[in-house]
């Protein structure tokens, strides 16, 4: 039996790996070295990273409350909110580029309204955050929502009949508990962002981040030259991801 | 005092139904029904943890519905003991110090008094998950008795714990009752704790209270067939009772009860232990009118004594009696006995919950 499962194991192992291997080995360590010497493209990976980091900051500010009232309360509609929730990792992203693009374009009220507030989202950072957020928010609420969903609701309620309120009872122990949780949104929902593609290229092309890069530099130069943009793009979200099978291993231990 | 005046919420499936208690100053009260019967969310209705839909909970005299829990000055332990994972056990117990302006050396004071008194110097700075069952409850319970509340709540505070940890706890809660001389209310579905611990309780049935009163007169008086069952009554038999005499259903026999209402439909019980042996001169009988023949016809050991089953005529009783009684008057299944009790050990009650007022 295991052997078994170990045989339609490596298919899926294979696919995984060896288009990865075959193009992060593909150019040479010069080219690599040379590519880092590319300012456009330093400035391209930096983008992505920092307009990712940002987004993954306000799915923290703005998805904790939401993950917080879907863990714990029942109210009408919650299955609907949760399908919402849900609903970015389902549809195509160059779909929810052109959805915010309809909203947020200068034809629609809103974006006159937004433009008069001095808010630009298209061909802007803020346009990139939003479409990041977007894509994102979907790991970081329900990553979230299992780590409050993890501390018993007795918890919180022997610390209110001890005396404490609803926000200090949330700061000395549903936080302490759910902080890993919260990192763990935070990278995943970063990590989503900084592969992002189809949404951010139709609500901004410039200015550029690494994935809108390495399509051009395709479209434009061939593979040669978008290969060693896109293996430092695959280094840094390896990097990414081990931090975060480290974080949750440690979460789960916490828990223990 | 704590007044639960006509206290109703319902639940989908579940319901609690006008609630009328009293919880006088220093009881020990104790909340008593089985799994599911919502002595559990009584407890949390005192709390605030649960609002209620009709009816007031007063503090002596003061309406709490407007009160949040972390201002009632209450304290709950669980049945589960709800330690926080993240903190040592000092830092546990001095959790909610800084709520009821105990200032630090005060508390800190508090603590080791507590952790001397509890036994619990050794362990200050251990994390909860490496704590014994025994252990826990009394962090559960330092923590909650640091703040010197009004009244300390239990939820169920013995089912958790190991058989070994059991009797301890039991003395330590009648110590803390004792020495500190605080309110306590306890939820239990264990008889047994209740009459060691508690002077007064409630029982409390599918969200209504069946009886409420001393848990002496709980236990020899029970007024309703599912109070009688749940305090440990046997001999429960389907009767009518008229008049100082029981005529049980299906039998000719009359059985002389000193109980006083008349009761059409009914019940009569006998606790095991007060049908005693004639026998061989086994026990005294005084001058009882309820002497019966029979059969022995099942012997169970329980322990400390041993379960008799006899048969007379149509009625069938249980007695417990000393083990040593095997042996001296050769109890066995088919040997015949006489048996008897007294018309004060003869106990009626009705079919339905009496839904009793004010206690």
């Amino acid at each position: 039996m295991g052997r078994l499962f170990i045989v339609f194991s490596l298919p899926v192992i294979l696919l995984l790996t060896v288009p990865l291997i075959k193009m992060t080995t593909g150019p040479s360590l010069a080219m690599l070295w040379e590519t880092l010497g590319d300012k456009d493209v330093l400035l391209a990976i930096a983008r992505s990273l920092g307009l990712s980091l940002t987004a993954g900051l306000l799915a923290f500010a703005l998805g904790t409350p939401l993950s917080y009232l879907l863990a714990r309360k029942e109210f009408p509609g919650k299955k609907i909110i949760e399908g919402i929730v849900d609903l970015p990792v389902m549809i195509p992203h160059p779909v929810v580029g052109i959805a915010i693009l309809s909203l947020a374009g200068r034809t629609h009220p809103f974006g006159r309204f937004l433009s008069s507030m001095g808010i630009e989202i298209m061909g802007t950072r803020t346009g990139i955050v939003t479409v990041l957020i977007f894509v994102g928010i979907p790991f970081y609420v329900n990553t979230v929502k299992a780590g409050f969903e993890s501390v018993p609701a007795r918890l919180e309620y022997a610390s209110r009949t001890l005396g404490a309120g609803t926000f200090e009872t949330f700061r000395r122990v549903t936080l302490p508990l759910t902080w890993r949780h919260m990192v763990l949104g935070i990278i995943m929902c970063t990590a989503r962002a900084i592969s992002e593609f189809g949404a951010v290229v139709i609500v901004a092309y410039h200015p550029m981040t690494a994935p809108v890069m390495i399509y051009e530099r395709f479209t434009a130069y061939g593979l040669k030259y978008s290969q060693p943009v896109a293996v430092w793009l695959i280094l840094l979200s390896l990097t990414l991801f081990i931090l975060l099978r480290l974080m949750s291993k440690s979460a789960v231990q916490y828990h223990r | 005092m704590i007044r639960l005046d006509n206290i109703s919420l319902t639940f989908p499936g579940f319901a609690i139904e006008n609630i009328d208690l009293t919880i006088r100053e220093k009881d020990f009260f104790a909340l008593i029904g089985p799994t599911g019967s919502g002595k559990s969310v009584l407890l949390e209705i005192i709390m605030g943890l649960i609002p209620f839909h009709s009816g007031r909970l007063l503090f002596n005299k003061k309406d709490m519905a407007q009160t949040p829990v972390e201002k009632r000055r209450l304290a709950l332990v669980y049945q589960d003991f709800a330690l926080f994972p993240h903190l040592s056990v000092a830092h546990n117990i001095l959790y909610g110090i800084r709520y009821h302006g105990i200032k630090k050396n005060e508390g800190h004071r508090r603590l080791d008094d507590l952790a001397n008194s509890l036994g619990l110097k050794r362990i200050l700075d251990r994390k909860p998950h490496n704590l014994s069952g025994g252990e826990k409850q009394r962090v559960a319970l330092a923590r909650a008795l640091i703040l010197n509340p009004a009244v300390l709540l239990l939820d169920e505070p013995l089912s958790a714990l190991d058989p070994e940890f059991h009797g301890e706890a039991k003395n330590l809660l009648k110590q803390i009752h004792q020495d500190m001389g605080m309110t306590i209310v306890m939820v239990s579905h264990n008889f047994g704790d209740v009459m060691y611990l508690a002077n007064r309780g409630a029982v409390i049935h599918q969200g209504r209270i069946c009886q409420t009163g001393d848990i002496t007169s709980l236990f020899e008086k029970p007024d309703s067939l599912f109070t009688a069952r749940f305090v440990g009554m046997k001999n429960i038999m389907p009767a009518r009772i008229l008049q100082g005499n029981v005529r049980v259903e299906g039998s000719d026999a009359v059985i002389a009860t000193s109980a006083v209402p008349d009761i059409d439909q009914g019940y009569m019980g006998i606790r095991p232990e007060d049908i005693v042996l004639l026998s061989q001169g086994a026990d005294n009988p005084g001058n009882s009118p309820n002497r019966f023949c029979g059969t022995i016809t099942r012997v169970a050991s329980q322990g400390m004594f041993v379960e008799v089953h006899i048969e007379s005529g149509s009625l069938n009783f249980e007695a417990a009696w000393p083990r040593r009684y095997l042996r001296d008057f050769q109890i066995a299944p088919g040997r015949d006995a006489t048996i008897a009790f007294s018309p004060q050990s003869v106990h009626v009650f009705q079919d339905y919950p009496v839904i009793s007022g004010p206690a």
